[in-house]
């Protein structure tokens, strides 16, 4: 039992991350209705900010995590600015090419830096000694990840039903040109809607980091990993981020630790995932929490 | 005295023509050679310091003027990992009438045998995939290959493990440069290599391992052998120290002792994996700079001169790029030497009798290089280093891995 346990906490922890990186995605989706496929790239500046802030500038780990937050919410905002906000109004499939080029164009900038092709870790700040309770382990470092997560997610959760900004970009995500009749400005819901995609991408980014390492190329690729949650949990939905985050970590799991090296089974983890993911398209397409639109013609 | 004038002027003249004169014996030849890798994109950690480590041994040579007067231009291009990319290089090499070819990738390799045998392309790639040299007359490994690696790897645990049949885990990467190991290690078991293969287990860009560890714990796994890249590997060391599964020193009972082949290993991954790097046994047949000597002084020296950081100065892909080019140098060399002309059937043919007396032995390996007909694996030795107090050190002397002879 205690391995079965093992395997749930395991799985709350990996899908935890997966949810708070999915929540970049979401965000921009729900009040834009653009893919943002650069998310990934997003994700390792995050974690690059904080690892230089920390080990070039020499300031304490936990405060260059939320400078990185901050940093990351004004560079997104900028790139929002400079490459999309001239895009309202094209067809979504020119904006969503243009996330295509940003993601080209942050991958060239980051490998004219070191970090492109170097690998590096964050200097130890948590007890190296895992929590261990009833024979279950879980190390500080996914402890810290899973309890941000839960965090941002709650603050998230409040920002996005009491606050004026974050009824103003529900708003502007179920019908833009309401929206703007009331008075909203959609391009300034737009470019918050990146911004905070950015502050949530160097969260994932530095909780990856802790977990991995730095590695460019493992950093980036997350940001496709974790395209079958988004999917899964319905595009536009917070809650389903979390949820499909967590049951999709949870699969992998239990994938690894009942199937794989069974029966002459590898690799289930890796594909367990997307072959739930399609059955559960098969019979809600729009995803377990996606909104169901309907259109009469 | 205007006839003194002129005179004069007219041997200035003539010796500024003969000067000027194409293929004027003073000029020198230039031999054209060629880099194509991933600077970029994935796997670049390793082939930056890489083409860093080609780009200054033949700046070197044309330096300080190792062939004379003769030069080699190296022509170095980033094909960011994709093989339609390191195509298209090749195919512009050729048209800039290179001599001799450096690959990289196991993929670009096996796509482009056919293309390297079709032009009689004597060429040299980074990755050490046995594949790439079957059926293949011009691919020439630079070291041991991944899978003499993985078994030699498994004859340490055999001849040092204590007490009944080590039981051993693989965690490889999923392609063939991972898969290719497995099944000659498989064929090794075979012919008598006493080590159950407990399971195999392809690697995903897996955050937590913990069920994966308690598996390999709950069959009894002492040993796992990886054959991938750093950074899965330094997620899984993570992951054992985190539970804390790692042994202390070699076959520590109750523990698991992680071992891996050439790119598992050197100092990305203590970068990555921090303390929980302490105790993995590595295998090359590369020096490295934490162990003094003739090799790493070179190593370190080259990378000084040409004004390199520490990190690319310390890489073994720093070490690794230099040997290709020191091989590279050295057929050149030889073939001068003959009075033959430097083109790629004379190099090839150099490189085929690169054995017995004619071993060539470079500084940055730990044995000499060998080719032959039969022979295309360059270095055969091996050394296991392990890392102690965040640095890797040589763990006994070299060797050549047995079974990997026997189920050639």
């Amino acid at each position: 039992m205690t391995y079965f346990f093992q395997l749930v906490v395991s799985g709350i922890v990996v899908g935890s991350i997966y949810a708070l990186a999915a929540i970049g995605f979401v965000l921009i989706y729900k009040s834009s209705r653009v893919l943002n496929l650069a998310h990934g790239q997003l994700i390792a500046a995050g974690a690059y900010i904080t690892y230089t802030l920390t080990v070039y500038c020499h300031i304490p780990i936990y405060v260059s995590f939320v400078l990185s937050m901050i940093l990351t919410f004004f560079l997104a905002m900028s790139v929002e600015r400079i490459f999309l906000r001239r895009l309202i109004g094209e067809p979504i499939i020119s904006v969503i090419m243009v996330t295509i080029g940003l993601m080209s164009i942050i991958d060239g900038v980051i490998y004219l830096t070191p970090f492109g092709s170097e690998n590096l870790s964050f200097p130890s700040f948590m007890p190296s000694q895992p929590v261990v309770f009833q024979g279950i382990y879980i190390s500080y470092t996914q402890l810290a990840g899973v309890l941000i997560t839960f965090l941002l997610i709650g603050v998230f959760s409040w920002f996005f039903r009491k606050s004026t900004v974050g009824i103003s970009m529900r708003a502007v995500s179920d019908d833009q040109m309401a929206s703007m009749s009331i008075g909203i400005s959609v391009p300034r819901v737009f470019g918050l809607a990146w911004a905070t995609a950015g502050l949530t991408a160097a969260a994932a980014g530095g909780i990856l980091g802790n977990i991995v390492g730095l590695n460019f190329d493992t950093l980036h690729a997350f940001g496709i990993i974790v395209f079958p949650v988004v999917i899964l949990g319905g595009l536009d939905s917070l809650p389903g981020a979390v949820v499909a985050g967590i049951i999709m970590g949870l699969i992998q799991q239990f994938a690894s630790g009942y199937l794989d090296g069974n029966w002459g089974l590898s690799g289930t983890a890796s594909l367990l995932p997307y072959i739930v993911l399609l059955v559960i398209l098969l019979f809600k397409p729009h995803g377990l929490f996606g909104t169901h639109e309907i259109e009469r013609v | 005295m205007k006839t003194k004038k002129i005179s004069i002027w007219m041997i200035v003249a003539a010796v500024a023509l003969m000067l000027a004169a194409p293929g004027s014996s003073t000029a020198g030849e230039v031999y054209k050679t060629a880099l194509s890798l991933a600077i970029t994109g994935p796997t670049s950690d390793a082939g930056n310091p890489y083409s860093k480590g080609a780009e200054d041994y033949f700046r070197y040579v044309n330096d300080m003027k190792l062939l004379g007067d003769d030069t080699i231009e190296c022509t170095i291009r980033d094909d960011k990992y994709e093989t339609a990319i390191t195509k298209r290089n090749f195919e512009e090499f050729l048209d800039m009438g290179i001599v001799f070819y450096l690959n990289y990738s196991t993929g670009s390799t096996l796509a482009l045998k056919r293309d390297f045998d079709e032009v009689k392309m004597p060429t040299l790639p980074a990755s050490f995939h046995a594949g790439n040299i079957e059926g293949s007359d011009y691919i020439f490994l630079p070291i041991a290959s991944y899978s003499a690696q993985n078994i030699g790897l498994a004859e340490y645990v055999v001849d040092h493990h204590e007490g009944g049949t080590p039981k051993v885990a693989m965690y490889v990467h999923p392609s063939a440069f991972g898969r290719e190991p497995v099944k000659d290690i498989e064929k090794a078991i075979e012919a008598g290599l006493d080590i159950e293969l407990v399971e195999t287990v392809e690697h995903g860009q897996d955050l937590d391992v913990t069920a994966m560890i308690q598996r390999w714990r709950s069959k009894g796994v002492a040993y796992v052998i990886s054959q991938t890249v750093q950074s899965p590997v330094a997620t899984m060391l993570k992951g054992a120290k985190n539970m804390d599964l790692v042994a202390k020193h070699f076959g520590e009972k109750g523990k698991m002792t992680f071992l891996g082949a050439h790119y598992t290993g050197g100092n990305d991954l203590i970068a990555l994996a921090g303390d929980a790097a302490e105790n993995f046994f590595w295998t090359t047949s590369y020096i490295v700079t934490s162990e003094p000597g003739a090799g790493a002084e070179a190593q370190l020296a080259l990378a000084q001169r040409y004004g390199r950081d520490e990190k690319t100065a310390n890489s073994h892909n720093y070490a690794n790029g230099i040997m290709v080019a020191q091989v590279t140098t050295e057929v050149i060399r030889r073939a001068k030497a003959k009075g033959k002309p430097v083109n790629k059937e004379n190099l090839y043919q150099e490189l085929l009798e690169m054995n017995g007396m004619n071993a060539f032995y470079p500084v940055t390996t730990v044995g000499p290089v060998t080719y032959s007909k039969d022979d295309h694996q360059g270095v055969d030795t091996l050394q296991l280093y392990v890392v102690d107090d965040g640095e890797f050190r040589a763990e006994g002397k070299p060797f050549i891995s047995e079974y990997a002879e026997k189920i050639k």
